[in-house]
C-alpha cells in the first residue's frame, strides 16, 4: 500500500430509516491503483461511492479523497475526481458535445481545452457521429459511454465508476478495459464497482468485498485469491464412472473430497500442487477412461463466493 | 474558479433546462394572447362608455401591464421554480451536478438565480407587450417613465411565488407535487386574502385586517398596483376606482387615501421579502442538512 491512500473510507457507517446499508466500512485507494469493489445486490457498493462523493451524509465515519473530505470541502475533493454513476440520466436537452462542454466549465476549465477535451473524449468513446446529437437520441450504451467520456472531462486524478460497462456490447466494453488499464499506467487511481468478476479479475489490481454493509475482504488481486483459496481442484471428465474409481480416489492422501456430476468428478486436492498426472495414473489403474482432465485453480468469482460465505 | 464564477455556470445551466421546458413557454404566448384579447375587448366594447372614458384611455398601460401580470406570471414563476430543484432529483442529474466541484449552496444559488432571473426576462415580455398594446390601441399613453419601476415592482412581487415553489421543490423532490401545492397555496391564499378583507369591512375588526394582509399572495399582488398609485396620479373615474379596502379604511380612520396607500406599499414591501427569506432558509436547510436523493422517476 502507499504511504498516503489517495481514498481513504474509515468506519463508514450510514442508516437508511432503520436499516444499516453501510457498516463502519473502512479501506483505503493508493495512487495507480484500479480498485474493484465488489459485493451483491444491496450489498451498500452505491451507498458507499455515493458517500465517497459527498452525495450522502455518513451517520459516522468518513471518507477522504487526496486529504480533503468532500462532505465538508466538495470544491477541493472532488475537482481531480470523474464520476460515472450507474445507469446513468444525462440531461437530454444537450447534445452529447454541449454536456461535454458543461462538464468543462463546471472543472473551471478554459474555453480551449474544453474543446480540446471534447473532441478527444468523444473520439475515444465512439460517439464522433452523435457528438452534435441530443442525448434524448443515444442508445443505454451510447449514454454510457458518453457518462465514461464525462468523467474524464477534468483528466482526474481519481476515477469512480459504477458498474461502467453495463450496457456496452463486447467490443466496448473491452476497449473501455483497455482505457482504465491505460489509465492506471498513467498513475490515474481507477474505483470500479462491478458484478462482472471475470472483468475485476482481469484488470483490477486490488479488490474490495462488502456484504450487508460489512466490508469482508479488501487487499491486493493476488492476496484475495489466496486467502480464500483452500485446495486446488481437478475436474476429470469420464466415460463411465464407477465406485471403484471413486472410492480409490477418495483413500488417496493428498485428496480432500471427490463429487460426482454425471459422468464428471470433482477432486477437490488437499495442496495447491499440479496432481493430474497421480490421478489420471490412478484412473487408468482402475479401468477408467478419461475424456479430459483440468486443473482449476481458484478464480475470483470462487473467492468471492467464499469471501461472502465467510462475511455471513 | 471561485464562488461567483461557479454560480455563474450553473445559472446558465438553469436558463437552459427551463428553456428546454414547453410549459413556460406555451404559458408565455397564452398570457400575451390573453393580454392582447383583453385590450381588444375594451377598445372595441368598452370605450366611451362609463366604464372605460377618454380620461381613462392615456393611462391603459397600466392596466395592460398589470393584467398580463394577473395568473400567468404567478404561473410561470410557478412552474420554473417547481421544477428547478426537483426535476434533478427524480431525473437523477442531482447526483451528476453536485458530484463536481461545487458546493450544495452554490448548487441552490445557481438554481435559484438562473430561473428567478429567467422569470424576469419573461416579465419583460409581457411589459412591453402590455405598453405597445396600450398604444396602440388607446393612443398615447401619459407616465410612460415609470415602465421600469412597475417592472422591477412586478419582479420583485413574484419573488414570493417563485419562492415558495422552489422551497417546495426542494422540500418534496416531486415537482408536481411541488407546482400543484404552490398553485393551490397561491388560489387559497387569494380567496382567503379576499374573504378576510371582506369580513373586516362588514365587522370593522382588525384582526381581519391585519391576517389579510399577512398571506402571503397579498404583498404579492398589490405591490404593483400600489406603486403605481405611489408614484402617479391616476383618474378619479370607474375603471381605476380606489381599492375598497384601502376607502374603507381612510373613511374609517380618517386619514388621507395617499397615506394609506404608502402605508400598504411599505407592508407589501416588507411581507414579499420575509417570505421570500423565510421559505429560501427552509429550502437551504433542507438541501444542506439532507441526502441527495437518488433518481426517483
Amino acid at each position: 500500500m502507499s504511504p498516503q491512500p489517495i481514498i481513504a473510507a474509515s468506519n463508514l457507517t450510514k442508516f437508511y430509516g432503520d436499516f444499516k446499508a453501510l457498516d463502519s466500512v473502512s479501506f483505503g485507494v493508493g495512487k495507480g491503483w484500479i480498485y474493484g469493489y465488489l459485493g451483491p445486490n444491496g450489498a451498500g457498493k452505491t451507498t458507499t461511492i455515493r458517500t465517497m462523493l459527498g452525495l450522502l451524509r455518513p451517520d459516522q465515519g468518513e471518507v477522504q479523497i487526496d486529504g480533503v473530505n468532500p462532505s465538508k470541502d466538495p470544491v477541493h475533493a472532488l475537482q481531480s475526481v470523474g464520476y460515472a454513476p450507474e445507469l446513468p440520466t444525462l440531461q437530454t436537452f444537450f447534445t452529447g458535445e454541449q454536456l461535454m462542454d458543461f462538464t468543462g466549465k463546471m472543472f473551471g476549465l478554459a474555453e480551449r481545452a474544453r474543446k480540446e477535451r471534447t473532441k478527444q473524449l468523444i473520439d475515444l468513446v465512439g460517439l464522433k457521429e452523435w457528438g452534435d446529437k441530443k442525448i434524448g437520441k443515444y442508445s443505454k450504451g451510447m449514454v454510457q459511454r458518453l457518462s465514461v467520456a464525462l468523467a474524464l472531462v477534468n483528466d482526474p486524478l481519481v476515477l469512480i465508476m459504477d458498474e461502467p460497462t453495463i450496457g456496452m456490447d463486447p467490443e466496448a466494453t473491452a476497449h473501455f478495459r483497455n482505457l482504465f488499464t491505460t489509465l492506471s499506467e498513467q498513475g490515474k487511481t481507477v474505483f470500479i464497482s462491478s458484478h462482472l468478476l471475470d472483468e475485476v479479475q482481469r484488470i483490477c489490481t486490488h479488490v474490495g468485498v462488502i456484504n450487508k454493509g460489512r466490508m469482508v475482504f479488501t487487499g491486493p488481486m493476488t492476496q484475495v485469491l489466496e486467502t480464500f483459496t483452500q485446495q486446488w481442484v481437478i475436474e476429470a471428465e469420464l466415460e463411465k464412472v464407477t465406485k471403484t474409481i471413486i472410492s480409490a480416489l477418495k483413500k488417496l492422501d493428498y485428496v480432500e473430497d471427490v463429487k460426482v456430476e454425471g459422468n464428471k468428478l470433482r477432486i477437490e486436492l488437499k495442496e495447491k500442487k499440479d496432481l493430474r498426472g497421480e490421478i489420471s495414473s490412478e484412473i487408468f489403474k482402475r479401468k477408467g477412461v478419461l475424456l479430459s482432465l483440468n486443473l482449476h485453480k481458484i478464480t475470483l468469482e470462487d473467492a468471492y463466493l467464499r469471501a461472502l460465505k465467510g462475511g455471513q | 474558479m471561485n464562488t461567483l464564477q461557479r454560480i455563474t455556470v450553473i445559472v446558465g445551466y438553469e436558463w437552459r433546462r427551463a428553456i428546454a421546458k414547453k410549459s413556460v413557454l406555451t404559458l408565455m404566448i397564452l398570457a400575451i394572447v390573453f393580454q392582447t384579447l383583453i385590450m381588444v375587448v375594451f377598445s372595441r366594447f368598452a370605450a366611451g362608455t362609463m366604464f372605460l372614458t377618454d380620461e381613462d384611455k392615456p393611462f391603459m398601460w397600466i392596466y395592460s401591464v398589470l393584467q398580463g401580470q394577473g395568473l400567468f406570471i404567478p404561473l410561470i414563476a410557478i412552474i420554473i421554480a417547481g421544477g428547478s430543484m426537483s426535476e434533478e432529483y427524480e431525473h437523477g442529474t442531482a447526483d451528476i451536478m453536485l458530484s463536481k466541484p461545487v458546493t450544495r449552496v452554490e448548487y441552490m444559488s445557481g438554481k435559484f438565480l438562473g430561473g428567478f432571473s429567467l422569470l424576469a426576462m419573461v416579465e419583460a415580455l409581457p411589459t412591453v407587450v402590455g405598453v405597445v398594446l396600450a398604444v396602440w390601441f388607446f393612443g398615447p399613453q401619459n407616465g410612460l417613465q415609470y415602465v421600469p419601476f412597475l417592472f422591477l415592482a412586478i419582479v420583485y412581487s413574484s419573488l414570493i411565488f417563485f419562492c415558495l415553489s422552489f422551497t417546495f421543490s426542494e422540500v418534496l423532490r416531486r415537482s408536481t407535487l411541488a407546482i400543484l401545492i404552490a398553485f393551490a397555496i397561491l388560489i387559497a391564499s387569494s380567496i382567503i386574502s379576499q374573504l378576510l378583507a371582506s369580513l373586516y369591512m362588514m365587522t370593522g375588526e382588525y384582526l381581519y385586517f391585519h391576517l389579510s394582509r399577512g398571506i402571503p399572495t397579498w404583498g404579492a399582488s398589490y405591490l404593483p398596483s400600489l406603486l403605481i398609485k405611489e408614484l402617479m396620479t391616476l383618474p378619479s373615474t370607474v375603471f381605476f376606482a380606489s381599492d375598497p379596502l384601502i376607502s374603507f379604511e381612510a373613511t374609517k380612520r380618517g386619514v388621507s387615501e395617499t397615506i394609506l396607500v404608502r402605508e400598504a406599499l411599505q407592508q407589501a414591501a416588507i411581507i414579499v421579502v420575509v417570505y421570500a427569506i423565510i421559505f429560501i432558509l427552509i429550502a437551504v436547510y433542507r438541501l444542506r442538512k439532507s441526502d441527495v436523493t437518488k433518481k426517483t422517476a
